[in-house]
Parts: C-alpha cells; sequence; structure tokens
C-alpha cells in the first residue's frame, strides 16, 4: 500500500491498484495503457480503441455492445486517448453502480470487469482480423476529431503553439495521430498494431470503490486472462530544452477573437523535489482569478474575459492562453512579458504566496472526493516513477517562500509565442 | 430545521426557511472533505420586463443578469476573488437563462467562506467607472461565443422556435445592448431579484448541519429586509408555431453543424407534473435517438452523424423545447432519414424490453450523479426552483409506463412544431 491509499499487485501482466471506500455510489475503473509517441504507431494505436469500443467477440455488433452497458443500470463506459510526457496514453473508464442501491440480479463490478476485459482482450474477429466496416468508419470517425480542432479556436490555438513549440519531439505529435496516415490502414495491419500495442503497452488497471485487492485479483485473473510476466515500467528520463531565441508565430483565420498562446520551457518535472516551486510559480503567476495574469491582463486592462497559465509536469512545459481582440496584441504581449519579468524578479508578495498555498491545498485536498481524480493523482506516480502523496505535496508547498518561486522562475524560458488572428486587417 | 431522510438514496436532507424568506438547505457527505455551496437566484436572462408588487413596470437591457452576475464580486475593498483565495476557496458563477448562480468550493475555513458568500452577494457596489470596464471583459466574452459553433447553432435553434419569448436573446446580450447598462439598471435588478425570499443556499460536503444553520441564521438577523412583495414576470404572448422554419449561419467549420427539435405546445407545467414530463421526455428521446438504438446506428453507419450526435430537453413553465443535433455532412439527407425512421416509430411505438433497459440506463445514470456535490447542489436548486425535488425523481422513473412514454413521442414529435438550425462554412 502505497500512502495514498491504494493497495497495489500484479496479475494478468497488469499492475493493479485497488481502493476500497464506501464513500460512492460506484465503482470506478479505470484502465491506462502507455506506449512511447511515435511517428510510426501513433495513428493506429489512436484508432485501436474506437475499433474496439464497436463491438467484441461476446458483443459483436454495437447496439449489442451498448445495450449491455444499458442492461447494468446504464453503466458509464468510455475512452480517451491523449499525451502524458512523451507516451501516448490510452484510457478506458468504466463508472457502474455499487449494486446495494438497485435490485440486480447479477454482480454488477464482476459483470463490468468481465464486459471491460472483453473490450480489450476479446474483440470481434472476421477472418483472422478486425470488422472491415468497423475500421472504415472508425478511421473516418478520427478524421474527422482531427479536422474538427479547429471549430474550438482557444484549442486549436493551444495545440498549434504547442505543435510549433515542439517540432523537433514526438511531443508535436497530436494524441489522435496523423490524418495522412489513416489512409494506409486497413483492417489487417491495424489487427496487428493491436496485438502488438497490447504486447508492449505497459498497463495499469484502477478499482475505486466498495470491493477488496483479493475480489479485483480475482475479477482480472478471470477476465482479462494475459499472460505476460513483465509488466513494465514508465521510463523517467528526462532531458531539458534549451531555449535560444523566441520564437513569433502569426496565423490568420476568419475569427472574431484573436487567441495569444504562449509556451515556456522549464527545467522542473514532476519526479523533481523542486516540483512544488513550479506549482507556486504557475498558480501566483496564472493559475487563478487572484493571479498576475488575471489581475493584470483582464481586471487592470479590460483585455481578455480569460488569461491564464498552465504547468505540464510530466512534459516541464508551461503555457499561456488568452483571447484578445487583435488590435490589442502589442499590448497584451507587453503586459503578460512584464509579468513573467516580474516572477524572474522575484516581485512576489505575501500575500500572493499565502493565496497560492491555500488554493493548491484546496485543489489537492479535493482530490480525495472524486475516485477518478484520486485515480489520476495516482497515476502520476506511475508515470514519474515518484512516490508522493498529496499531503506530502501539501507539505512541501507549504515551506516555499518568495525565493525557490524566484528560483523556479529562473527555470521558466519563454519559447514561442503564437497568435491566431482574423483575416481582415484592421 | 426539518430533517428528511431518503432510505434507497442513502442521503439525509436538512431545510430551514430564514426569517426573510430565505431558503437553507443542507446535504451532509460526511465522507468528504470538500464542501460545495452554491447561492441562486431565480433571475437569469429572461427575466427582462417585471414589476414588483405595486411598483413600475420595468423593461432592462439584454444580458444585464449576466452583466450583473460579473459586477457583484467587485466589493469597495476590491475584487472578492482575493478574499476566497485568502481562505482556500475557488469561487465561480454562472447565468443561465432563469437563475444566476455564485458558488464556491473548498477543504478549509468553511464558515468564513460561507460568510463571504452570502456577504458579498448580499452586497452590491457599482459605480459608473466599474461598469465602464466591464464592458470591455464582456464584449471579449460575446466575441469567444460568436467564434463557438456550438453556441452558436445552439442559439440558433431557439432564436428558429422562440418569436416573442426572451430565451431567444443570448444570455450574455449584445456588444450593443450591453453598452445601455449603467449603475443604476444594475441596482434596479438587484433589489427585485435579490431579495433574500428569492434566493436558495445549498451547501453539500463535509459540514454539519446545525452549524451551517446557526451561521446563516446569525448572518441574515443582521441584515435588515423589508419584505417584498411578488415579483410579477411579464411576458408577450408567444406564439404555439415556431418563427422560423431553419436558420442558417455563417462560420468556418470542419462540417456543417445541425441541431433541430420540436418546440411544445403544452406550457404552464410545474411542479411535479413538470418533472414527470421532463423525465419522460428524456426517456423517449433516449429511446428515439439515444447511442444504443438502431436508428442511431445506422446513420452512423451511414456517414450521417458522429459520437458528437446527442439530445437534450430544456424546459421552463413558458417554454419547453427538444435539442436535437450533431455534426453532419449532409444536414438535409440525415433530416429526411430520420423523418422517415421516427414516422415508422410514431406507428408502431417502443418495445417494453427496449423501455425497461432505457429507464435502467437512467436510474443508473441518476444514481451516479448523486457522487458529484457539484451536480448535486446545481439540479437540486434547478428543480426547487421550478416546484420539483431532485431527492424524489428515483420513484417517478419506477412509475413511468410504456403508455405514458409512447404518448409523449405521439404529443411531442409533431412536424408542425419543427425547427431546424445550422452553421455552414461562408
Amino acid at each position: 500500500m502505497t500512502n495514498n491509499g491504494f493497495h497495489h499487485g500484479n496479475a494478468a501482466g497488469m499492475r493493479i491498484h485497488v481502493l476500497p471506500t464506501k464513500a460512492f455510489k460506484t465503482f470506478a475503473i479505470s484502465l491506462y495503457a502507455g506506449v512511447p509517441l511515435d511517428e510510426d504507431t501513433v495513428t493506429p494505436t489512436a484508432l485501436v480503441p474506437f475499433v474496439l469500443r464497436r463491438g467484441t467477440a461476446t458483443y459483436p455488433e454495437t447496439t449489442q455492445f451498448r445495450e449491455r452497458l444499458e442492461e447494468l443500470y446504464g453503466a458509464g463506459f468510455g475512452f480517451d486517448v491523449y499525451k502524458r510526457g512523451d507516451y501516448q496514453i490510452v484510457q478506458f473508464r468504466m463508472d457502474t453502480i455499487n449494486d446495494s442501491f438497485v435490485q440486480s440480479k447479477e454482480s454488477l463490478l464482476a459483470e463490468s470487469f468481465a464486459f471491460l476485459g472483453d473490450v480489450l482482450t476479446q474483440p470481434l474477429l472476421e477472418d483472422g482480423s478486425f470488422r472491415p466496416s468497423y475500421v472504415a468508419t472508425e478511421r473516418e470517425t478520427v478524421r474527422k476529431k482531427l479536422e474538427a480542432i479547429v471549430n474550438d479556436k482557444a484549442r486549436y490555438a493551444a495545440e498549434r503553439c504547442i505543435e510549433e513549440m515542439c517540432r523537433f519531439e514526438p511531443y508535436r505529435l497530436h494524441p489522435l495521430g496523423q490524418r495522412a496516415d489513416l489512409e494506409g490502414i486497413t483492417p489487417e495491419n491495424l489487427y496487428q498494431s493491436y496485438k502488438s500495442w497490447l504486447d508492449g503497452a505497459i498497463l495499469d488497471l484502477y478499482v475505486v470503490g466498495d470491493t477488496t485487492p483479493e475480489e479485483v485479483e480475482k475479477l482480472v485473473k478471470r477476465h482479462f486472462g494475459g499472460d505476460k510476466s513483465d509488466t513494465g515500467a514508465y521510463s523517467s528520463k528526462f532531458t531539458p530544452v534549451a531555449v535560444n531565441e523566441v520564437r513569433t508565430i502569426e496565423e490568420k483565420l476568419d475569427v472574431n477573437q484573436g487567441k495569444l498562446n504562449m509556451g515556456l520551457r522549464t527545467s522542473i518535472t514532476y519526479k523533481d523535489d523542486t516540483y512544488a516551486t513550479a506549482l507556486m510559480y504557475n498558480g501566483i503567476f496564472g493559475g487563478y482569478p487572484h493571479s498576475k495574469l488575471f489581475v493584470n491582463v483582464r481586471e487592470k486592462e479590460s483585455l481578455a474575459y480569460y488569461a491564464s497559465s498552465r504547468y505540464d509536469g510530466h512534459k516541464g512545459i508551461g503555457t499561456i492562453q488568452s483571447g484578445i481582440e487583435a488590435k490589442n496584441y502589442g499590448k497584451a504581449v507587453d503586459i503578460i512579458r512584464k509579468q513573467l519579468d516580474e516572477m524572474k524578479a522575484g516581485n512576489i508578495s505575501d500575500l500572493e504566496l499565502s493565496q497560492t498555498k491555500a488554493m493548491i491545498r484546496n485543489l489537492l485536498s479535493e482530490i480525495q472526493d472524486s475516485a477518478f481524480e484520486m485515480i489520476s493523482f495516482d497515476f502520476n506516480r506511475q508515470i514519474s516513477g515518484k512516490d508522493r502523496s498529496t499531503l506530502e505535496l501539501i507539505e512541501q508547498v507549504e515551506a516555499i517562500g518568495a525565493e525557490e518561486v524566484k528560483a523556479a522562475a529562473d527555470t521558466f524560458q519563454l519559447d514561442t509565442i503564437y497568435f491566431l488572428t482574423g483575416q481582415k486587417e484592421e | 430545521m426539518e430533517k428528511i431522510h431518503y432510505e434507497r438514496l442513502q442521503e439525509t436532507l436538512y431545510h430551514e426557511v430564514m426569517d426573510n424568506g430565505l431558503q437553507v438547505y443542507v446535504l451532509p457527505k460526511p465522507d468528504f472533505l470538500k464542501t460545495y455551496a452554491t447561492f441562486a437566484t431565480k433571475f437569469g436572462s429572461v427575466d427582462n420586463h417585471f414589476r414588483v408588487a405595486d411598483g413600475e413596470e420595468t423593461q432592462v437591457p439584454d444580458g444585464i443578469a449576466h452583466f450583473l452576475e460579473h459586477k457583484m464580486f467587485e466589493e469597495p475593498e476590491g475584487d472578492i476573488f482575493a478574499t476566497f483565495a485568502s481562505n482556500g476557496a475557488s469561487a465561480n458563477a454562472f447565468t443561465s437563462f432563469d437563475q444566476t448562480v455564485y458558488l464556491f468550493s473548498a477543504t478549509e475555513n468553511i464558515e468564513t467562506n460561507l460568510s463571504t458568500l452570502v456577504d458579498f452577494v448580499q452586497n452590491p457596489y457599482f459605480t459608473d467607472e466599474n461598469v465602464e470596464k466591464e464592458k470591455g471583459i464582456i464584449g471579449q466574452e460575446i466575441n469567444m461565443y460568436a467564434d463557438n459553433p456550438d453556441w452558436r447553432v445552439y442559439f440558433g435553434l431557439i432564436e428558429a422556435m422562440y418569436a416573442k419569448h426572451p430565451v431567444h436573446i443570448d444570455i450574455a446580450g449584445t456588444i450593443e445592448s450591453i453598452d445601455t447598462i449603467t449603475k443604476e439598471t444594475l441596482y434596479t435588478c438587484y433589489h427585485s431579484f435579490y431579495h433574500p425570499s428569492n434566493m436558495l443556499l445549498f451547501v453539500v460536503g463535509g459540514v454539519e448541519p446545525e452549524k451551517v444553520f446557526s451561521l446563516i441564521r446569525a448572518n441574515q438577523g443582521k441584515k435588515s429586509y423589508q419584505k417584498q412583495g411578488e415579483i410579477k414576470r411579464i411576458f408577450e404572448e408567444e406564439p404555439k408555431e415556431v418563427a422560423k422554419k431553419r436558420l442558417e449561419s455563417k462560420l468556418a467549420v470542419s462540417m456543417p453543424k445541425i441541431m433541430f427539435g420540436f418546440k411544445e405546445k403544452e406550457e404552464g407545467l410545474t411542479g411535479e407534473a413538470a418533472v414527470r414530463r421532463d423525465l419522460t421526455t428524456k426517456l423517449m428521446l433516449d429511446l428515439l435517438l439515444g447511442s444504443s438504438t438502431a436508428l442511431y446506428q445506422n446513420l452512423y453507419d451511414a456517414d450521417l452523424i458522429s459520437d458528437s450526435f446527442g439530445h437534450e430537453f430544456n424546459s421552463s413553465p413558458q417554454y419547453a423545447f427538444s435539442a436535437i443535433g450533431g455534426d453532419t455532412k449532409d444536414p438535409d439527407l440525415l433530416l429526411q432519414r430520420i423523418k422517415e425512421e421516427v414516422n415508422l416509430l410514431l406507428e408502431s411505438g417502443f418495445a417494453e424490453k427496449d423501455f425497461e433497459r432505457a429507464r435502467k440506463k437512467k436510474i443508473g445514470g441518476y444514481l451516479r450523479m448523486l457522487n458529484s456535490p457539484e451536480s448535486i447542489a446545481h439540479e437540486f436548486t434547478r428543480y426547487q426552483f421550478r416546484g420539483g425535488d431532485l431527492f424524489e425523481v428515483l420513484p417517478v422513473y419506477e412509475s413511468i409506463t410504456l403508455d405514458e412514454v409512447n404518448k409523449r413521442l405521439q404529443d411531442h414529435v409533431d412536424w408542425e412544431q419543427l425547427a431546424v438550425s445550422l452553421v455552414v462554412s461562408p
């Protein structure tokens, strides 16, 4: 057991993490499958879960598959594909009602495991590979999702900024893959990709709810039946990227509001002892409504409705995002850079420190009230190799003064400025 | 203090009405560290024409409820976000068609944060200067939504359906309408709608009910409120038929977006009758177009809908409509196919086994919702403002019959009442 309350074990080639609790009305189940982000595999890996959710050997038709979930009192089932550091993660989630609230003839936890086990290991096969019509429609679905990114301008600008900033790294890749690669995917080669993905992926299975590690282990062995002996582990290797000069990129689209995004590099990552100082840096700079960005860009100058920053501790990057009028670009950039300079100069008040500490403390404490939040927090441990509870992290945050934040600020270097603006010249 | 125990849900709710009319509800969640509180007024974007008791009839600019929400956060001593931050609370607010909700989430200093929430909402501070300043910020918020195709297609549908009722006016108003807002019009709205008797405080989480009630009792006891007469909302008569059959807006999108729905003919439902109609309609729409239906799957396989396809039902005593849609490459073909298939179902009605499964799914979804303090607070308030009870939903679901759902299908799906909204690339 780690200090996050999870019991850890291994079964069927997976790492199993169980948190017994009666605090929720459901069993929360998460299965993470991680592989290194790679140009050659990113697209088929992204497509695999889309095909898996169409049908299994037991429920071959998609309507049967979905009806089964409804019979399990509308068990929540979903998946996500995203990046964590230089890994591509496929996450399956199930959220099933605890039987004690309904009159169910079957054990809903056991049936959920049977279902999820089938999704992962018993896909529908025809002539030894995936059903061609499923591959064809899901290929279209992924293509449409990639094309639809541009519909949400804030998200599009954020992703373009990262793509430009990380253009020489695997991290430039979109987690859903590359449109051009979809063409070449066939039911046969996708089935081969699926097999090597399943064989090579690092698998972590989480359960939070009214159960025991023993019960979960039994269910995993019965329903997943993998025979991998080595569960594998994420590599925490991290090479900081040096910034030589700030790159500015401007792109034109038909928009009412300009989107200003910036990317920063830092050498501090999740596994470092100084991780808490980077959290504090981001909180004081732009993480909250009391932060420098919100106060100066929005409240003082009325330039924007939103102006905030984020810190990604698995990749060692910071981002800034804001929506402004195109004619205010120069002014907004100046104000934001001024705030970055203030951070580097250590111009941080006691009030900013205490407010930011209180906000981070709250954020970390709230994690225990959500099953899926607890799961994602513990997954940080798997992917970084650093075992640090929320309580320990809170203690580390509490001990930080302005000097430590200033030291963190020295590691954050502005790398890229990206501006999405309207096509009409002002 | 009134105590209501819901045995099957394993929840206990506490309730008290303050002397000034404020409704206070507390739902303790003993396993939770966090407390989530909402302070809501029955004042939304549709309340733009009203009279209080024998007072004058007043008409106010579009978007004023939302503008007022923004301005409430400013106090003589500064931004209230800073006070919340000092006490580790994450605060926010939102405005909908018929309510404005202020909220915080915190794991410590709960009593202080509750006082801050109640005090700042009960202490308006508007100046000519701070009202002018806000126009720039909200202007950017309006521009942000103007670029959002999902918002545009949704509002386009309401605009197509409603000719007179203010539900068709964008919640934030327009750049022009907010320009006419002054501190005087804000005070008029404030004094009309922020009387305690028009408001509801809901607290959920790791709290002791008696402590919350005595705190609020003392807090309200210190403030003097004159008894307020009834608020009369004035609405022009809305024709039964839709205002426009079809409305198209232009915005750069990767694929056209469609949203269509039926304008309800029967109005004036409140309390249990309204809850029952809502739940029955949602169940019916799920049976008709949910992701496990043959219709959905056929449309998906024909490449006419994507994962974005969904449906909802929105209602109040003066308006009610369904909204169905998503991304499609061919809106007209999609509509034609849906019409053909739905007409067959109008003849045959739904099957008993499908109905039972859909009902199970709804019950599961409802129980899962009760894991989330945020959803409980929002949904409870929404139900309460309409005279319903969120915690009595389970028996309603269990008593709905197949005949009722089939009848709802006949009543709601009336092609004469259909309106269609589209967003297509210029």
